[in-house]
């Protein structure tokens, strides 16, 4: 990594009892940039995600911000939850007015009440203010979780998950307008994933995790489509199946077997970046009878 | 009538017994000064009473010295041994500022209760300078309670609850005392219609009878009729506390069969069709004491002059209600919603004694109820040899003292320490129950001669 | 679907008519026979003893009779002992209010305090579970006897008998609020007052006023009940007291009237618990 990211993972590990989930994680996410964590069930996605949105802590290993370890939760890293963890008893512009309010203390009812409505208006929720979530069909409830996110206007947006929950076609609009308004702001993003086509779409960066236990960054894919991809015809670029071959070869075979055929020159503190969209070989082959 | 409105300075009557009053020349004056306001000298004549009795102790001795020596002449040698004028004063008016002029006065709704009840309606404590509210109350055990919590400045128990509360039976032990017994006579022992056939009470084995409280006269004298029949009320019978208003509704109910309790609950049994009345309490004790006037040993020390009051409020209610001719007065204005809420006709009928027995007679007995304020102490030492007798107290039992500490038989024995003088003790009279005696001199012996009994 | 709630209300009018019908019917076999005794005896005893029969229970024209003397002046006061329905009704109401209000002004805090500590809720559990079962009546005595005073006790004993519902659903309600909300505050870095007021309690706020609707039901069932222990003012005296007078047709009034304000009380709450209810 050229230059100094604006979060650095730094080899935490997360152990239940005597399980470790994972050990060794280190990566870090640059400013402005939009890196993707994909991984099987159970290697401890969602824990690094809350480990790093402050919520969860490692059991060794850091997380920094700059040179300081983060010791909590903070408004600079907001949070779009799987399932959207809207507060139910307010309506839209309440539950992103609340996270307003926290944000800026100070401000009066009807900066607070403009500044949503704009976050409102960002996220195509014009019309639907006072609804309250059990009005709102699954697609608008994270609308709404992601207004609030970026009302607060955060230095970094944590996403876990984020469209799991939602039908492909509501998954395919969103998926559209979070590459928009990332784009347009610039934003910092860290989003876990288990959709292959998601994190190609959306990410600069893919961290590959391998299978827990002992789950660890294994490589960290390089996305080389240019930055301006539409969801109709991403596909269309000679690097998409490169890529995509890449990580769902990643993930059906070597995710599992990654102890075994380690390369011989894996380090975790440095996992390797890999450009298969570039038609870069993949890593050594293992020398191993083809089965 | 009752004694304590007797002169005690008339030779011709006796002080300790009988029923015609002995306090006028004729009947029209009796009349005249028993009638409300013409009580004033009541509470004087009381302290007379329980001097002249302390000094010459028995009737004939008294007699004998007052043919001797003449009326006059025996007040005039009294007064230079005792202060009888300021015991008279003392006693006949507040010798100071009332301490306190709000009262609550507790009272279960049953007729023993009419001197507190009438009281108020008729003005007795206004005229007395007290405004004393009376106040329903839902039963023994919560009156005891009120007043315990100083929620009742004084209340309507029944006679062996300030002793009991004494002694530290059934709560503990503050001290109590009984300025005034309310009522005399006026219970009964009522039975369902069904067994209107079982007039002796050796056909009642088995029976389930309900009685106001366990600390009560009709307690006792329920378990002295059936012991005297040879049942033990421990084993043969059921004996249980019901507080009177469920009593009917159980009789009706079939829960009990019978119980002795307090007007109007027997004659309103009968009104209701649901039972009927088997004797009067009359027929056990001629006398007997049934309700009482009752005030914490805190208040009577810290409240003298209003508790004076409320006693002559009390004594000259009671003046009034021993009246034959003002019962009838008495029951319209108690009868009320205010006060015990039931038909005037039942009330009417305890009190002027003329009344439907529930088997079709008409009865006349114009003693089934008296009033009578004066606390004779043997009264209480009877009631301490019952609860001797039935287990509710143990151990040796100083029954003079006590009876002495609660029935304060009058004021006249606090007046006369404070005078320096050393009172003797009170003449008890012996009473008689189910031709029985009782000599209150001998408590012990007269347990012992029982032959049911658990001590 | 409109004659729906008609149908049914038209049903509920044909129950009740057919009901106080055969009550009627059947109070008036059991009436009239003739005199079996002599006059005088007949004036001293009431009708029916006089036809040798015991006091009927009362037919439903004379329990109208006794509810429109009761409704017709309502809130008399004429001596100590002697006061209109409605004024009793208002002192239990207010009694029920007094310790009920108590109780939910300790029990809501402390609901709170132990729904948010696990360390509270074991230490604090076993207490609870021991005097929640306990019949408020029980304490009665035992309050008379401490607190001296027997309208504070009264108001102890709904205290007592309210206070476990909204305890143990508020404790309930706190713990078992999403760990997603109360994450979304962590990561909006609210305060913990704000998380307890703006998030906590609008999240519990359903499962406590569930708790109070519990509550409020016991409460106005124990009040009548405690009034009738202790007597003096409210409608469980006015029944005590009508027991007294063997007035079955005002006890039916009173049993009438503490089951319309138990309804509007229930009705109250369920209408408040309404507003803060919220759907996922």
């Amino acid at each position: 990594m050229s230059e100094k990211p604006f979060i650095s993972i730094e080899g935490i590990a997360k152990r239940f009892g005597a399980q470790v989930v994972f050990e060794d994680v280190h990566f870090g996410v640059r400013q402005g940039e939009f890196v993707a964590l994909i991984g099987h069930s159970g290697c401890g996605k969602t824990t690094i995600l809350n480990v790093l949105a402050g919520l969860d802590q490692p059991d060794s290993g850091a997380v920094l911000v700059g040179n300081d370890a983060i010791s909590g939760p903070s408004l600079d890293r907001a949070v779009i939850f799987q399932s959207h963890a809207l507060l139910p008893w307010l309506s839209a512009i309440g539950n992103i007015s609340f996270a307003v309010r926290s944000r800026w203390p100070k401000w009066d009812g009807e900066a607070v009440r403009s500044h949503c409505q704009r976050y409102i208006d960002l996220v195509g929720l014009t019309g639907a203010e006072t609804k309250r979530p059990a009005q709102l069909s699954g697609g608008m409830k994270q609308r709404v979780g992601i207004a609030r996110a970026l009302a607060i206007h955060p230095k970094m947006l944590l996403m876990d998950e984020p469209f799991s929950a939602l039908d492909a076609l509501t998954r395919g609009v969103l998926q559209d307008e979070v590459l928009r308004l990332c784009a347009a702001t610039h934003q910092t993003v860290f989003m876990i994933t288990h959709d292959v086509d998601e994190a190609i779409l959306l990410a600069d960066r893919i961290v590959l995790m391998t299978n827990g236990p002992y789950a660890k960054v294994a490589e960290i894919v390089v996305n080389t489509l240019p930055r301006e991809r539409s969801r109709h015809d991403v596909h269309k670029h000679p690097h998409y199946y490169r890529i995509r071959n890449h990580i769902v070869d990643f993930l059906v075979e070597r995710s599992r077997r990654f102890d075994e055929d380690r390369p011989r020159d894996y380090d975790p503190m440095h996992p390797p970046e890999v450009r298969p969209g570039l038609g870069e070989p993949p890593p050594p082959a293992p020398l191993r009878a083809v089965t | 009538m009752a004694s304590a409105f007797r002169d005690p300075f008339n030779p011709d009557h006796r002080l300790s017994s009988g029923c015609s009053c002995g306090e006028h020349a004729s009947q029209a004056d009796h009349d005249q000064a028993a009638a409300l306001g013409g009580t004033d000298d009541l509470a004087a004549r009381l302290a007379e009473t329980a001097i002249v009795k302390a000094v010459f102790g028995a009737d004939p001795a008294r007699r004998a010295f007052l043919r001797t020596v003449g009326t006059s002449t025996a007040l005039a040698a009294l007064s230079q041994f005792f202060p009888l004028a300021a015991a008279r004063e003392a006693m006949a008016q507040a010798p100071g500022p009332l301490e306190k002029k709000d009262l609550k006065i507790g009272f279960i709704p049953i007729t023993c209760a009419t001197p507190i009840i009438m009281a108020h309606p008729m003005g007795f404590y206004s005229k007395n300078g007290l405004n004393a509210e009376v106040v329903r109350t839902a039963g023994w055990a919560v009156i005891r309670d009120k007043t315990l919590n100083k929620e009742y400045d004084a209340a309507h128990m029944l006679s062996p609850m300030p002793l009991a509360i004494t002694m530290g039976a059934g709560s503990n032990p503050i001290p109590y005392t009984m300025p005034a017994v309310e009522n005399i006579n006026g219970q009964a022992i009522t039975l369902a219609v069904k067994h209107k056939d079982k007039n002796d009470p050796k056909q009642w084995k088995g029976f389930k009878f309900a009685v106001p409280f366990d600390y009560s006269m009709h307690n006792y004298l329920l378990r002295y009729y059936l012991a005297e029949a040879g049942l033990d009320p421990d084993t043969d019978v059921q004996i249980r506390a019901v507080p009177p208003p469920e009593m009917v509704a159980n009789l009706r109910a079939d829960n009990i069969d019978g119980f002795l309790a307090p007007d109007p609950v027997n004659q309103r049994a009968v009104y209701d069709g649901v039972g009927f009345i088997h004797i009067l309490s009359k027929a056990i004790w001629d006398g007997h004491p049934c309700c009482a006037f009752a005030a914490s040993r805190e208040f009577v020390t810290t409240m003298p002059n209003t508790y004076q009051a409320l006693l002559k409020s009390i004594i000259e209610a009671t003046a009034f209600a021993t009246k034959a001719e003002n019962r009838k007065q008495i029951a319209e204005v108690i009868a009320g919603q205010n006060y015990l809420n039931q038909p005037v006709t039942v009330v009417e009928q305890v009190l002027t004694g003329t009344y439907a027995d529930g088997l079709g007679n008409v009865k006349r007995d114009a003693n089934r109820i008296d009033f009578d304020p004066f606390p004779y102490q043997s009264m209480a030492i009877w009631i301490l040899t019952q609860m001797k007798r039935w287990g509710q107290i143990k151990g040796d039992v100083n029954y003079k003292q006590v009876a002495e500490q609660v029935f304060l038989a009058t004021d006249a024995t606090k007046l006369m320490r404070e005078a320096g003088l050393t009172p003797p003790a009170m003449s008890s009279k012996k009473h008689v129950i189910m031709g029985k005696e009782f000599d209150p001199a001998k408590p012990d012996e007269y347990i012992a001669s029982f032959r049911i009994k658990r001590s | 679907m409109r004659s729906l709630a008609l149908r049914s209300a038209l049903l509920s009018a044909a129950i009740f008519l057919l009901f106080i019908g055969i009550w009627q019917v059947s109070s008036m076999s059991g009436g009239g026979g003739s005199q079996v005794v002599d006059d005088e005896y007949a004036r001293l005893v009431g009708a029916a003893a006089a036809t040798g029969q015991k006091t009927p229970f009362p037919s439903p024209s004379e329990v109208g009779a006794k509810l429109w003397q009761h409704l017709s002046d309502p809130f008399y006061v004429r001596g100590t002992n002697d006061m209109g329905i409605g004024i009793q009704l208002a002192y239990s109401i207010a009694r029920v209010a007094g310790g009920y209000l108590l109780a939910a002004a300790f029990a809501i805090p402390v609901g709170f305090l132990i729904g948010m500590s696990p360390l509270l809720y074991g230490a604090l559990n076993p207490y609870i579970q021991i005097l929640r079962p306990i019949s408020p009546l029980a304490w009665m005595p035992l309050a008379l006897y401490t607190i001296k005073d027997s309208s504070i006790s009264s108001i102890f004993v709904i205290f007592i008998c309210s206070v476990w519902p909204m305890l143990i659903n508020t404790a309930f309600g706190v713990a078992s609020v999403r760990r997603e909300w109360t994450n979304v505050a962590r990561t909006l870095e609210v305060g913990p007052l704000r998380t307890a007021f703006r998030v906590i309690l609008p999240a519990a706020a359903p499962t406590i006023m569930t708790g109070m609707r519990i509550s409020i039901g016991i409460a106005w069932l124990v009040i009548v009940a405690a009034e009738m222990l202790v007597g003096g003012t409210g409608i469980g005296y006015f029944v005590w007291n009508e027991w007294n007078n063997l007035s079955l047709s005002s006890i039916l009034v009173a049993i009438l009237s503490i089951g319309l304000v138990g309804m509007a009380l229930d009705q109250g709450l369920a209408r408040l618990t309404r507003l803060v209810t919220y759907q996922e």
